[in-house]
């Protein structure tokens, strides 16, 4: 595992190397290794499919014309984060997202566990839609990119016992959010 | 209902933007390349001068500051220069004055001594012919 860790590490630092020096074949290259962590953070963030997919490749161009900034693999991973963050944000404030979502973008079903209630799933997602932009993005770095409080501190650019407070309330808000959508729910049945 | 934080990892499970976005993102930097080339040399210098500038804060600031170091403290001597400027200027008028002052009072002098010789003169021609006159009154007395 470690041996596989390492080994796609050299890969990426070969890569961003060749990138440097005006690589194309290697630019694309750390565009796959990347585009699925950009593109899910645009995506959970603005719930629209073509809005991210414009969002990540806005992103990937930015990253073209800086490349020459880019020092490590680790350093790129977390420009790419910083950027998409800063650009969610952008997107967020111009345009008023549309809250109906057509049939293709509607958010896919999970299939990798069995044990996870698909509708609940689709009910996280969009009780997240609804959470603050800074709360939205504070809860995809922590879950979906795994990371601790303070490196989202330093991608977010937010003091570390602010991070852990937003985190602690989107969780509460996100509970409280869930709970009214299931009550809706049953006042529509019953 | 409640939820777990796999709950929550699972909702946000990455996702893969789908077939063909690296080559979406080739196509759009290719068309970037090609802006690139048409775009005047001197924008281009320009965006790589400040680009550059702009990786290196710490260098901005401390260049700025040794800018306006020098430029404050050529300033500072510069009006030290101006104002001992004025003050050269200021003395040499003085002395002028001071000198045409002098040159005045000595032409004073001069027009009055001139003047007490040729009153002595005429006061003595006037008693030389006063003396005759008054031997002669006394005479017919």
């Amino acid at each position: 595992m470690e041996q596989t860790a390492a080994f796609e590490d050299d890969r990426l630092k070969l890569a961003l190397n060749q990138a440097l020096t005006g690589d194309a074949q290697a630019f694309a290259e750390l565009v796959r290794q990347h585009q699925g962590m950009v593109f899910s953070i645009a995506y959970h963030f603005l719930q629209d499919r073509s809005l991210a997919e414009d969002l990540a490749q806005e992103v990937f161009l930015e990253l073209f014309q800086s490349i020459d900034r880019i020092q490590s693999p680790a350093h790129l991973t977390y420009w790419l984060r910083k950027v998409t963050s800063n650009r969610c944000i952008d997107q967020g404030r111009k345009k008023q997202r549309r809250r109906e979502m057509a049939l293709e973008e509607a958010p896919e079903p999970v299939t990798a566990s069995g044990q996870t209630d698909p509708m609940l799933l689709e009910r996280l997602q969009q009780s997240l839609a609804t959470l603050p932009e800074k709360q939205r993005l504070v809860v995809i770095m922590r879950f979906q990119e795994g990371l601790g409080p303070a490196e989202i501190a330093e991608v977010l650019e937010m003091p570390v016992n602010t991070v852990k407070s937003t985190l602690h309330r989107s969780l509460a808000d996100l509970r409280k959010g869930l709970t009214r959508k299931i009550r809706e729910v049953r006042y529509a049945f019953f | 209902m409640h939820f777990s934080e796999d709950d929550l990892r699972e909702a946000l499970k990455r996702k893969d933007p789908g077939e063909g976005f690296t080559q979406r993102v080739m196509v759009r930097v290719n068309q970037s390349k090609a802006e690139d080339t048409t775009q005047p040399a001197i924008k281009k210098t320009n965006g790589k001068f400040l680009s550059w500038w702009m990786q290196r804060p710490v260098w901005a600031v401390a260049v700025v500051a040794m800018l306006l170091l020098a430029f404050g403290v050529g300033g500072y001597q510069y009006s030290e220069y101006r104002h001992a400027e004025e003050n050269r200027i200021a003395r040499q008028k003085q002395q002028q004055l001071q000198q045409e002052a002098e040159r005045a009072r000595d032409q004073a002098i001069m027009a009055l001594e001139i003047a007490r010789a040729k009153m002595n003169h005429v006061l003595q021609h006037a008693q030389l012919q006063a003396e005759p006159n008054d031997k002669i009154r006394r005479q017919r007395l």
